[in-house]
């Protein structure tokens, strides 16, 4: 089988079912248009062939070449290599696709509750603490999984929680996961930054940003705009 | 010298004006800065202040956006060659050369070519701008329809493949992949809804500037946030020895080479400095006797691509003022300031503000020359952003992405969008994917379907009749010939792909 390894296989496996679902999408939108011959599907479903074709040509590439690149040069070319070997494997893809997950979940929520717009509040608040508890405790043994799930973890909160309660909590966090133990120069450089953006964004741009909409939070929100315009 | 009486008049209204002067400068600075802070962009800023040209005069308002364009082309570079952050599409060819410079110790050769050549390809740009825009104008308005510009569109998409992931297919798999999340929301000719899962935030289609951040700011981040994990980050080495003249001038033809090149791909709209930057960089690889060195910390590398995409910030403005036309994101914002002020740019604006064309040209010209002086100081200030250490860096980098996302348009899901292709950058990028093309694609994508599509009105859907169009031909034929050389070299597999670089094919 020449040079291919599962991985290979599952990388191609990937292209060709995303390729699988894009153009069985496209079926909903196969419409004419009067003015044009070729329709709204003409366009993704061209793409969507090349792309076949490219993921077949890579996995030959592969058969033949294994993982060597074309020195091309470029950004991208050569960084994969560096690091990568301590955080691959699937089990450390199942515990990263687990942290990745879990903002997702917090936000389906109320999807999956059913919830009624006015009671979400108090649940938010617990599955919010629930959900952040989780990532904690499996991030302890992936930082690099905890520093991809992260960001969207804090995105997720922004509707509920606001940006100016969360930011400093996420800055601490990813200083953590990024090494720093120190607690004094991990408060005092938040505290720095935090100042910085809320003076340029709020005070001299005026940048509306999430004040959340769950108490206490969206009440710190509104104060900390108040103080500052 | 009624182009010279023209200038003069344009500048004695710029600099007459304290605000017209404190509007200008402050569109220097502001555009270096927001161009070299990780993880914003000039594109952030001009999101930002979008709402308040309202308070300004028309002329300001564009005024102070073609500033930022001219000196945030320029700061992007600063990132792209210290952190490997291009602050946008436009400086990701410079990251190519300029970052390897940096992690040999090299950073201020590779920041001060940037700011010698971004100078210098930006002032002659804007000069051949004040002489020829009527002209050029009359001959791309007949010159260039539908046809030629979706194959001008194919011809730089192929480039972008042969350049930046770690394969040809992969190149490809990338930019498909771009213009794939282009199709998301209406389609350009019937207005039909496609891969919107019912979302009303997908009807407008996938925003590009929080993909950008996303795919630049955010995965950089993560990637190096890897390296720390792990035990691989290396911290920049610092230096500030700037390039000698001797060094510069033994580039000479590579700065002409681009400033030509820039120039023209940036007179075409929807093309821009991005592929500006692109092109500049493959001629100078392709001219080179020393390919191998180039991706490598080949300073030639960050003079084409620096030379270049400031020599497409004065040939951009030509399409926008003079068809209505914008080359990009910054130039489409500039429609929306003439817009909030109820105007069109266009044809009409020559005749009917005379006075805001010459003043915006002054500016540009004055931008670029500003870059210079500011550039060497502001230089200084930034690489000492270095010092800091990454995981103090990282937080602030990851919120001002986060405000950056969410100014755009007020939307929580504009955030969420980026990190999730901060993530979906970080493993693209570790298998050898190129974001960078991904960019590309998804910009280029609209207007390349739309373009398509009303070439096929055109020419009545008969390709024969399609191809007897000489540019279109000329274009389309040299991005077959970019895209069967890659094949080729795919198909002798690596080591052989460096070291033979096939005959010459037609190029624009």
């Amino acid at each position: 089988m020449g040079r291919l390894r599962p991985s290979h296989y599952v990388e191609v496996g990937l292209w060709l079912l995303a390729t699988a679902v894009l153009y069985g999408l496209t079926f909903k939108f196969n419409q004419d248009i009067e003015i044009y011959k070729f329709g709204a599907s003409a366009w993704p479903r061209g793409l969507i062939i090349l792309m076949v074709i490219a993921a077949f040509g890579q996995l030959y590439w592969q058969y033949r070449y294994g993982d060597a690149g074309a020195e091309v040069g470029g950004p991208d070319a050569n960084i994969e290599t560096e690091g990568a070997s301590e955080n691959s494997g699937l089990p450390w893809y199942a515990h990263t696709a687990l942290l990745i997950a879990l903002p997702f979940i917090y936000m389906r929520i109320p999807d999956l509750f059913g919830l009624p717009a006015d009671a979400q509040g108090p649940i938010k608040l617990i599955t919010g603490a629930i959900v952040v508890t989780a990532f904690a405790w499996l991030s302890r043994t992936n930082m690099v999984g905890g520093m991809l799930g992260l960001p969207l973890l804090f995105a997720a909160f922004l509707e509920d929680f606001g940006f100016y309660a969360m930011a400093p909590c996420f800055m601490i966090s990813v200083m953590w996961l990024m090494g720093e133990r120190r607690f004094k120069p991990m408060l005092a450089v938040a505290a720095l930054l935090f100042s910085i953006l809320m003076v340029l964004f709020v005070k001299v741009l005026y940048v509306g940003l999430p004040t959340g909409n769950i108490e206490p939070f969206y009440s710190f929100g509104n104060w900390v705009v108040k103080v500052l315009q | 010298m009624d182009i010279f009486s023209n200038f003069v008049t344009g500048s004695v209204s710029l600099f007459s004006d304290p605000l017209n002067i404190l509007i200008f400068l402050g569109g220097v600075v502001g555009g270096m800065l927001f161009g070299a802070i990780p993880g914003v962009s000039m594109l952030t800023l001009a999101a930002i202040l979008l709402p308040f040209t309202a308070h300004l005069t028309a002329e300001q308002g564009i005024m102070l956006y073609s500033v930022i364009y001219c000196t945030g082309v320029y700061g992007g570079a600063i990132t792209a060659i210290l952190f490997n952050i291009p602050g946008a599409p436009e400086n990701a060819a410079t990251a190519f050369d300029g970052y390897p410079m940096t992690q040999q110790g090299k950073a201020g050769k590779a920041v001060g070519a940037a700011v010698m050549c971004s100078a210098l390809g930006g002032t002659v740009s804007a000069v051949i701008m004040m002489i020829a825009t009527a002209p050029i104008a009359e001959w791309a308005i007949s010159a260039f329809g539908p046809p030629e510009i979706f194959a001008l569109v194919a011809f730089g998409l192929a480039v972008a493949a042969s350049v930046g992931a770690k394969t040809l297919w992969k190149g490809w798999l990338s930019i498909l992949f771009g213009l794939t999340l282009a199709v998301v929301g209406l389609d350009p000719v019937g207005g039909i809804a496609r891969y919107d899962f019912g979302m009303p935030y997908l009807l407008a289609g996938v925003h590009f500037i929080p993909i950008i951040l996303g795919f630049f700011a955010v995965s950089e981040v993560l990637v190096q946030c890897e390296k720390k994990a792990t035990g691989a980050y290396k911290a920049p080495k610092l230096s500030v020895d700037f390039p000698t003249f001797a060094e510069l001038w033994a580039h000479k033809i590579a700065v002409v080479r681009s400033i030509v090149i820039g120039f023209f791909c940036g007179i075409l709209p929807g093309i821009g400095a991005t592929l500006a930057a692109f092109m500049g960089y493959n001629e100078a690889v392709r001219w080179s006797k020393d390919k191998m060195a180039f991706g490598k910390g080949k300073l030639e590398g960050v003079i084409s691509a620096e030379t270049a995409n400031n020599a497409a910030t004065g040939a951009a403005m030509i399409p926008l003022l003079a068809l209505g036309l914008p080359g990009g994101a910054l130039t489409a914002m500039m429609v929306g300031v003439f817009q909030m002020h109820d105007m069109e740019p266009g044809p009409l604006v020559f005749i009917n503000s005379g006075d805001l064309v010459w003043v915006v040209f002054a500016a540009m010209f004055y931008a670029n020359v500003s870059i210079l002086l500011i550039g060497f100081l502001e230089t200084k200030t930034i690489i000492n952003l270095l010092k800091i250490p990454f995981q103090f860096l990282a937080p602030l980098i990851l919120l001002l992405a986060t405000v950056g996302a969410y100014a755009v348009r007020g939307l929580t899901i504009d955030v969420i969008m980026m990190f999730a292709a901060g993530a979906a950058g970080f493993f693209l990028r570790r298998t050898g994917y190129s974001v960078a093309g991904m960019v590309l694609g998804l910009i280029l994508g609209k207007i390349g379907e739309q373009t398509f599509a009303q070439a096929m009105q055109m020419v009545h859907y008969d390709f024969g009749t399609y191809l007897m169009r000489p540019i279109s031909l000329v274009l389309l034929l040299a991005a077959v010939g970019t895209t069967a050389t890659g094949i080729y070299k795919a198909v002798r597999g690596p080591g052989q792909a460096a070291k033979k670089e096939t005959n010459p094919q037609s190029s624009a």
